[in-house]
C-alpha cells in the first residue's frame, strides 16, 4: 500500500516536472525552428536573432515586473499605457532639460507613480485592482495622446535626438539590463519572504490574511516592481526608437498576458507562479510570431499569422492547464 | 528536487541567451546586396546592379493602413500593374502600429536581402531613414512628406531616394479649395467632419477648410496659427470659430459609439452642406444621401465614390489616384539600378503632388477612367521615360505635369 502511494506520488511529481519544463522546452524548440526556417529561406540569421531580441526585450522586462501583480491574482491591463505615458514624460523631460539623468528620473518616477496610483485607488475605493487599471489605461492613453499631439505637431510624435540613446542601442547593454532586472526579481520572488507571501496571498487570500499577512503592503511591493519594469521598458523603447507616438507600446498590455501564459504560469497567480515565466513566454511568443510571419506570406492575407498564433495560444493554455487542474494541493 | 529544477531551468535560459548572443555576433552565409551594405559597403560601391544582372529588384513596403480604399488602390497598382511590367517584387508589411514596428520591419527586410523600402507609414520617418541607411537599403516616402526640418537633416543621405506626395501645405490647400468652393457656391451654413484629428494631415485640411470659408479660429486667420490651435485643442472648438459668410453649425470627429448620434445632431442643425476632411465617403455616404445633404470629402477615385457622385449627394471630391505612387517607384528603381536621380546639389528629390478635384460625375469619370488597373495614369510608357538616365529637372517635370 505504502509502495503504491510512493509510486503514485513519484509519477505525479514526474508529470509535474515535465509540465513545468514544457514552456522551456517549447522555447528551445521554437528557437530551433526559427533558426532552421531563417536559414532555409536564405535570410540572415544573425540579423533575425538581433531583431527578435529587440522585439522581445521590452515585453520580457515589463512582463517580468508584472508577474508580481499576477502572482497576487490581480490583473493590470494599463501597463502598455503606463509605458507610453512614461516614455512621453521622459521625452518631454529630456527636451526641457537636455539631461539624460533627469529623463531617467522622470521616466521611473512616472512609471512607479502610475503603477502605485492603480493600487492606491483600488484600496481607497475598495474595488478590484483590475477595475482601476482599466480606468488608468483610458486616462493615461488620453493624457499621452494630448502630450504627443500637442507637442508633436505635424510630425505626429515627439522625440529626442537619436544620438542621445544610440550608445545604448546595443545588444550587450540590453542583455545586461534584462539580466540584472530578472536577477533582482528572481531573488525577491524566490529567495525572500516577499515572494512566498505573495504566492500565498494569490493562492488563498483569506488564509493569508488570517495568518497576519498584510495584503496592502505586498500589493504595493508588487505594483512598485511592476512600475520599475515599466520604467525600464519605457527606457528600452526609447533606446530602440527615440520617438513616441500614440501607438507606442500599444500592444504590450495584451502581450504580457500571452507571455505569462506561454511561460506556463496560471493567470490566477498563487503558488504556481514563476518569475521566469514572463521571460520564457515573452521570447517564445515573439519567436512564434516571427516564424509564422516568415512562413505565411503577408501578401496572402493579413492577420493569418495572428489566427494561427491564437490557436497556438489556446493549445498552450490547455497543456499548461493540465498542470493545475489536479485535485491535489500545489506542492 | 525543486532546486534541481530551478538549476536546470536557469541553465537552459543561460544557454539560450548565449546561443542568441553568439548568433548576433556572427555573419550568416547568405550574401545579398543589402546584407553586404549592412556590413560596411556604401551605395556607390554597389556596382553590380540588378539591371546589370537581371536580378529581381525586391522592394519592401511599409504600411500603417491595410484596409482603406486608397491604400488598397496603391497596393493593387504595385502588386499587379508594376510587377507585371517590371522585374520587381513587392512585399507589404502588416499594419504597423508604431515606430518600433517600423524599425523592426525595415531590419527584417534587410535580413531578407531586400534592395529598397517604400514607406506609407509615418510614425517616425527619421528613424526609418536612419535604419535604412544603417542597413544599406534605399528609402523613399510615398504619398506623403517629411517635415521640412527632417528633410533638411536627411536630404543628403545617399540612401534617401526622395519623397513624392502631398506636403502639409498641399493638404492645407486641398482643404482651402474645398471650403472656398462651397463659399463661392453661396452656401451659408455647413457642418464639418474632422476625421481623425489630431492626425496632422487632417489638422491641416481642417485648417484649410476654415480659411477657405472665410472663417477665423481663435481670432486667427493665418495657416500656422489655426493649425497650432487645432493641434492644441485636439479638434475644432466651435466657440472659437469666427464665421465669415459661411456659418459652421455642427462639428464632430473620430469614429466610435457616438459617431452616428453626432452625425444626426449635425443633420438636425440643417446645414446646407457637409464638409469632411477624410473618410466621410466610407462612413456616412448612405445617411447623407438619404437626408439630401450635399457633401464633400478628400479621399480617392474609387468606384463607391463614383456612385456617390453620380447617384448621390457627393458634390466635391479631392482625390489621389492609385498610380500617383508610380514616380516614387521609378525613383527607387533608378537608385537600385545605380542611376539615382538627385537634385543639382546632390540632395534627395522632394516633389509635392496635388490632388485632382472632381465636382461632378463627368470630371470624376475622367479621372477614374484614366487611372484604371490596366491603364493607369502613370503607365509603363510614362514611367519608362523617367527610369534610367534622367535628370532631376526632367523627372520633376514629368511628375508635376498636369495629369488631369
Amino acid at each position: 500500500m505504502e509502495n503504491q502511494k510512493n509510486e503514485l506520488l513519484a509519477r505525479y511529481k514526474c508529470r509535474q516536472m515535465i509540465l513545468t519544463l514544457l514552456p522551456l522546452a517549447a522555447l528551445i524548440v521554437l528557437f530551433a525552428v526559427l533558426c532552421i526556417t531563417v536559414q532555409s529561406k536564405g535570410y540572415r540569421l544573425d540579423m533575425y536573432l538581433k531583431i527578435i531580441f529587440n522585439e522581445s526585450v521590452v515585453l520580457a522586462v515589463v512582463a517580468t515586473g508584472a508577474t508580481f501583480i499576477y502572482t497576487l491574482g490581480s490583473f493590470d491591463i494599463s501597463l502598455g499605457a503606463s509605458t507610453l505615458f512614461s516614455a512621453a514624460c521622459g521625452v518631454m523631460a529630456y527636451n526641457a532639460t537636455g539631461s539624460m539623468a533627469v529623463m531617467l528620473l522622470v521616466l521611473f518616477a512616472v512609471a512607479v507613480g502610475c503603477s502605485l496610483a492603480s493600487s492606491v485607488l483600488a484600496s481607497v475605493f475598495g474595488v478590484p485592482v483590475f477595475v482601476t487599471t482599466v480606468a488608468m489605461m483610458s486616462v493615461l492613453s488620453a493624457v499621452s495622446a494630448q502630450i504627443i499631439t500637442t507637442n508633436g505637431g505635424a510630425l505626429g510624435g515627439i522625440s529626442i535626438p537619436s544620438e542621445v540613446v544610440k550608445p545604448f542601442d546595443v545588444i550587450w547593454f540590453k542583455v545586461l539590463v534584462l539580466a540584472v532586472f530578472v536577477a533582482v526579481c528572481i531573488f525577491l520572488f524566490d529567495f525572500t519572504r516577499v515572494g512566498r507571501r505573495q504566492k500565498f496571498l494569490g493562492g488563498n487570500p483569506v488564509c493569508a490574511k488570517l495568518t497576519g499577512i498584510n495584503l496592502n503592503k505586498y500589493a504595493i511591493i508588487a505594483f512598485v516592481m511592476a512600475g520599475i519594469g515599466v520604467g525600464i521598458g519605457a527606457f528600452l523603447t526609447l533606446v530602440y526608437t527615440p520617438s513616441v507616438t500614440t501607438g507606442t507600446a500599444s500592444s504590450i498590455g495584451m502581450n504580457i498576458i500571452v507571455a505569462i501564459v506561454f511561460g506556463g504560469m496560471p493567470i490566477s497567480g498563487g503558488p504556481r507562479s514563476r518569475i521566469y515565466a514572463a521571460l520564457v513566454g515573452g521570447f517564445s511568443y515573439i519567436m512564434l510570431n516571427n516564424i509564422l510571419k516568415i512562413l505565411i506570406d503577408t501578401n496572402a492575407g493579413y492577420g493569418i499569422s495572428q489566427v494561427v498564433s491564437a490557436v497556438f495560444f489556446l493549445a498552450v493554455v490547455y497543456l499548461t492547464g493540465l498542470n493545475y487542474r489536479s485535485q491535489l494541493l500545489p506542492r | 528536487m525543486k532546486k534541481l529544477r530551478k538549476l536546470v531551468s536557469l541553465t537552459l535560459v543561460l544557454a539560450l541567451a548565449v546561443c542568441m548572443l553568439a548568433g548576433c555576433g556572427s555573419i550568416a552565409g547568405s550574401s545579398t546586396p543589402a546584407a553586404d551594405a549592412g556590413t560596411g559597403s556604401t551605395a556607390a560601391d554597389n556596382t553590380d546592379t540588378p539591371a546589370d544582372s537581371g536580378k529581381t529588384v525586391k522592394i519592401g513596403v511599409l504600411v500603417a493602413d491595410v484596409s482603406g480604399e486608397e491604400a488598397l488602390g496603391f497596393a493593387d497598382y504595385y502588386k499587379n500593374y508594376i510587377t507585371s511590367n517590371y522585374n520587381v517584387e513587392f512585399s507589404y508589411t502588416e499594419q504597423l502600429a508604431d515606430a518600433a514596428a517600423e524599425k523592426a520591419a525595415i531590419e527584417k527586410f534587410a535580413a531578407q536581402g531586400f534592395d529598397a523600402i517604400i514607406s506609407f507609414s509615418a510614425s517616425d520617418r527619421a528613424t526609418q531613414i536612419e535604419t535604412c541607411s544603417a542597413n544599406g537599403l534605399y528609402y523613399a516616402v510615398a504619398s506623403g512628406m517629411l517635415d521640412d526640418e527632417q528633410y533638411e537633416q536627411y536630404k543628403n543621405d545617399e540612401y534617401f531616394v526622395g519623397q513624392i506626395g502631398p506636403s502639409m501645405d498641399t493638404e492645407y490647400e486641398a482643404g482651402y479649395a474645398m471650403g472656398k468652393y462651397f463659399a463661392d457656391q453661396g452656401v451659408k451654413s455647413i457642418a464639418m467632419y474632422g476625421a481623425f484629428i489630431p492626425n496632422p494631415m487632417h489638422v491641416y485640411r481642417a485648417a484649410g477648410v476654415l480659411a477657405g470659408i472665410g472663417a477665423t479660429y481663435g481670432g486667427a486667420s493665418d495657416k500656422d496659427a489655426i493649425v497650432g490651435q487645432i493641434f492644441g485643442d485636439q479638434g475644432i472648438d466651435l466657440s472659437k470659430v469666427g464665421a465669415g459668410s459661411v456659418e459652421v453649425v455642427g462639428y464632430f470627429q473620430g469614429f466610435g459609439d457616438t459617431t452616428f448620434d453626432e452625425l444626426f445632431g449635425c443633420i438636425g442643425s440643417q446645414p446646407e452642406a457637409f464638409l469632411s476632411v477624410g473618410m466621410a465617403t466610407t462612413f456616412f455616404t448612405d445617411i447623407l444621401n438619404e437626408n439630401g445633404i450635399a457633401f464633400s470629402d478628400i479621399d480617392s477615385f474609387t468606384s463607391a465614390n463614383g456612385t456617390a457622385m453620380s447617384e448621390g449627394k457627393l458634390v466635391y471630391l479631392a482625390g489621389k489616384y492609385s498610380s500617383s505612387v508610380g514616380p516614387i517607384f521609378a525613383a527607387v528603381m533608378n537608385a537600385v539600378n545605380g542611376t539615382p536621380v538627385r537634385n543639382e546639389d546632390g540632395s534627395a528629390l522632394s516633389i509635392s503632388q496635388n490632388y485632382l478635384v472632381a465636382t461632378d460625375a463627368a470630371s470624376f469619370d475622367k479621372y477614374a477612367s484614366a487611372d484604371k488597373g490596366d491603364s493607369p495614369i502613370f503607365n509603363k510608357e510614362i514611367l519608362d521615360g523617367i527610369i534610367g538616365e534622367v535628370s532631376a529637372a526632367d523627372f520633376i517635370a514629368c511628375v508635376e505635369a498636369d495629369r488631369g
